[in-house]
């Protein structure tokens, strides 16, 4: 039974990981922005097919295959950002609030993106994008672990401390996070908004994009696979919506969760698990578990 | 007197013999002196396109075929092709215009449970006959409704019950695990297979259903472990039997044998690819609902045809599956002869009991009965060869029920 539950709890970190990363990707572009991704999904998706394109197209080695996914998804979610939000924010009146009609444009994203992606090849059959790490598994005590568990869990933790670096060390980064925090004191302080918010919606996808190469071994490719995101926007409400390293450790926890609700409760409640969390976390702590206190924001 | 009744008789036969000969006016759309139009649909693109593109290409050959020949009763077959992606709504609004704007006289189509059951209450409304392309299409054909025929391909109770009877019967598993899942496809399926085990004696050790959208087995996987059965069975789609089979070698569980349900494993060249661990298939084994494996010898007489209609496809292994619903529909076309309307159509569809040398068991219909076939083999795969078992399963009609 111990096995079992260490078990569980390994493969749940693994998968929280890669949830984890979407999060991060929503989180991103909701604190600069205001916008509810919910093409987020879609994003991780394309990342996916991007990478198989890349490797069974291109002839690009893996390394390749995440550099050119994360250049087109960057270019992808940037156009998004100019050619459909910058618009409806340039054209709404003053005092209008153009935040709804922006997040059902991202509604329209994922449809759009879905059906894309459907007229390609690939999209034929269910497919499995080869794993980073071939070979036989890692044993760690009773505990059995998939190379490109192990791997998941390395580039993820990765990308997030690259994520981290770049946002407090970068110039850029700070022009980023000066964005998100206050735009209108960063137009004040001579910070283009309008290219730092395209540029953080690029950034976005390239992370949502990262985890679709890294689940495309685990979960199998499909236009559909984008329904993933339900898991990281649980993740992110669990760490807190305004919470960066929360949202991680949100993903992290929630893919435990799911794997000690099928173990011990039942395996029909393991998809119903994201939105129980859902509504338990905004009942109980609308800030998420590692929000701190509500605040007020003022812009 | 007698001459006057035999220029009569004469006259009068004459007169039938030349009616007989005048074309004959269907009442019902879709029917012309020349023509029967006919809707046909499966999922031709997106993530389920496995179970149509093949299927339907089948069916068109079929019909193609009879046109060949001359046609039915001297019309010819005119068909309006549709992809229905396997979604409910498309499928609803498809039909539809299939009925409303294209006037077909019925529609073959379908290869998915949920997509056809949505078309159901249409169907049955406008009295448009509905012969499903191979979908299992339980919850399209218990209880029987007047319009809808279908699983000629067999229903998830058949698929159910082979399964736990080839576990028991050649296995000798007494100490059973199931996954399945938790939607109407996976609940016909279940309760089959618990009616069968609860008459056989059989110990259920483990019942883990899942969500068809399930992204991680750990949690179920585990649990069928700790239970030790002698046999587990899978009942699940595509996507997550191959998530089932990845975490049944990575648990180092493949002593224990695994028996698939066909339609986790619509391609076992794909299948095998996405699991790419070879180790799985020791002791492994999946369903069939055709009379032979998909390049069996059996087989071979339809893979030939289907190679000189679309010499640049490799059939999957669904292609057979799409061939007796059309061969379901020509034959009934076929028995109603010249005076074609729907209602006589169903009741020649409702007498229908023929072997198409292509599904494992007879196509039946009757009043009552609108599932066709409930005949499953199993073949075992060792990841190099499949190889049919000895026995054919029939589901008796009751069991799950």
């Amino acid at each position: 039974m111990l096995i079992s539950l260490l078990q569980a709890i390994a493969s749940g970190v693994v998968t929280g990981c890669a949830y984890a990363l979407v999060a991060l990707s929503l989180v991103m572009i909701y604190k600069s922005t205001d916008v509810i991704n919910f093409g987020g999904g879609e994003m991780v998706m394309i990342g996916g097919y991007l990478a198989m394109f890349a490797l069974l197209a291109i002839g690009l080695p893996y390394a390749g295959a995440f550099v050119f996914a994360a250049v087109v998804a960057f270019m992808v979610g940037a156009a998004f950002d100019r050619v459909v939000l910058d618009r409806m924010l340039g054209r709404a009146l003053p005092g209008q609030s153009v935040l709804v009609a922006m997040v059902i444009a991202t509604v329209g994203l994922s449809y759009v993106l879905k059906g894309l992606v459907r007229v390609v090849p690939y999209t034929e059959e269910v497919r499995r994008l080869a794993p980073l790490f071939a070979g036989d598994p890692v044993f760690l005590g009773p505990i059995i672990l998939q190379r490109q568990d192990i791997a998941i869990v390395v580039i993820a933790v990765l990308l997030m401390r690259a994520w981290w670096a770049f946002f407090n060390f970068t110039l850029l980064g700070k022009a980023l996070r000066a964005t998100s925090q206050n735009p209108r004191a960063a137009a004040l302080i001579g910070i283009p908004v309008r290219a730092m918010r395209m540029t953080i919606w690029g950034i976005a996808a390239i992370f949502a994009a990262m985890a679709g190469i890294l689940l495309g071994p685990k979960l199998l490719m499909t236009p559909d696979m984008g329904s993933v995101v339900i898991l990281a926007f649980a993740a992110a409400i669990v760490g807190g919506f305004h919470n960066l390293p929360g949202c991680i450790l949100g993903g992290v926890v929630l893919g435990v969760v799911q794997n000690l609700v099928g173990l011990y409760i039942s395996s029909r409640a393991i998809v119903l698990t994201p939105f129980v969390v859902i509504m338990l976390v905004l009942v109980l702590r609308p800030q998420g578990l590692f929000g701190g206190a509500v605040v007020t924001k003022k812009v | 007197m007698l001459a006057t009744l035999i220029r009569n008789l004469f006259l009068g036969a004459g007169a039938a013999l030349a009616l007989g000969s005048l074309p004959v006016r269907a009442a019902d759309p879709g029917v012309t002196d020349t023509e029967i139009v006919i809707g046909l649909h499966a999922p031709l693109s997106g993530p389920l396109a496995a179970f149509g593109v093949d299927a339907l290409n089948a069916a068109k050959m079929w019909y193609e075929e009879v046109n060949k020949k001359g046609g039915i009763n001297g019309r010819k077959i005119r068909l309006i092709v549709e992809d229905d992606k396997c979604n409910p709504n498309e499928t609803v609004l498809l039909d539809k215009r299939l009925v409303t704007v294209d006037k077909v006289f019925l529609i073959n189509g379908g290869s998915c449970t949920p997509a056809v059951f949505a078309a159901q209450e249409f169907i049955t409304r406008e009295k448009v006959p509905f012969v499903m392309l191979n979908a299992a299409g339980d919850s399209g054909v218990f209880p029987a409704t007047r319009y809808m025929f279908g699983a000629l391909g067999g229903t998830q109770r058949s698929n159910g019950a082979g399964m736990v009877e080839f576990a028991f019967n050649t296995l000798k598993a007494r100490r059973m695990a199931f996954i399945i899942h938790d939607d109407d496809f996976g609940n016909a399926n279940w309760a089959t297979a618990k009616a069968i085990t609860d008459r056989l004696g059989v110990q259920v050790v483990a019942a883990e259903r899942i969500s068809p959208r399930v992204t991680d087995v750990t949690a179920p996987m585990l649990n069928i472990r700790a239970a030790k059965p002698d046999v587990i069975i899978s009942a699940a789609y595509p996507q997550p039997a191959v998530l089932i089979a990845q975490k049944y070698g990575e648990f180092k569980m493949t002593a224990i044998p695994l028996v698939q349900a066909v339609q986790g494993i619509p391609v076992p060249a794909v299948f095998q690819k996405n699991v790419a661990n070879d180790a799985i298939f020791t002791n492994f084994y999946y369903t069939a609902p055709l009379n032979d494996m998909a390049d069996g010898p059996k087989q071979q007489k339809w893979l030939k045809m289907y190679k000189q209609y679309y010499p640049d496809r490799n059939p999957g292994a669904m292609m057979a599956f799409g061939l007796p619903s059309a061969m379901a529909v020509t034959r009934a076309l076929e028995k109603v002869g010249r005076n074609l309307t729907r209602e006589a159509f169903v009741e020649a569809m409702e007498s229908l009991d023929f072997d198409t040398g292509a599904v494992a068991g007879n196509i039946q219909f009757a009043k009552g009965r609108r599932d066709g076939m409930r005949s499953t083999i199993v073949v075992k795969f060792d990841g190099k060869k499949h190889t049919v078992m000895p026995a054919v399963y029939t589901w008796n009609g009751r069991d799950g029920m």
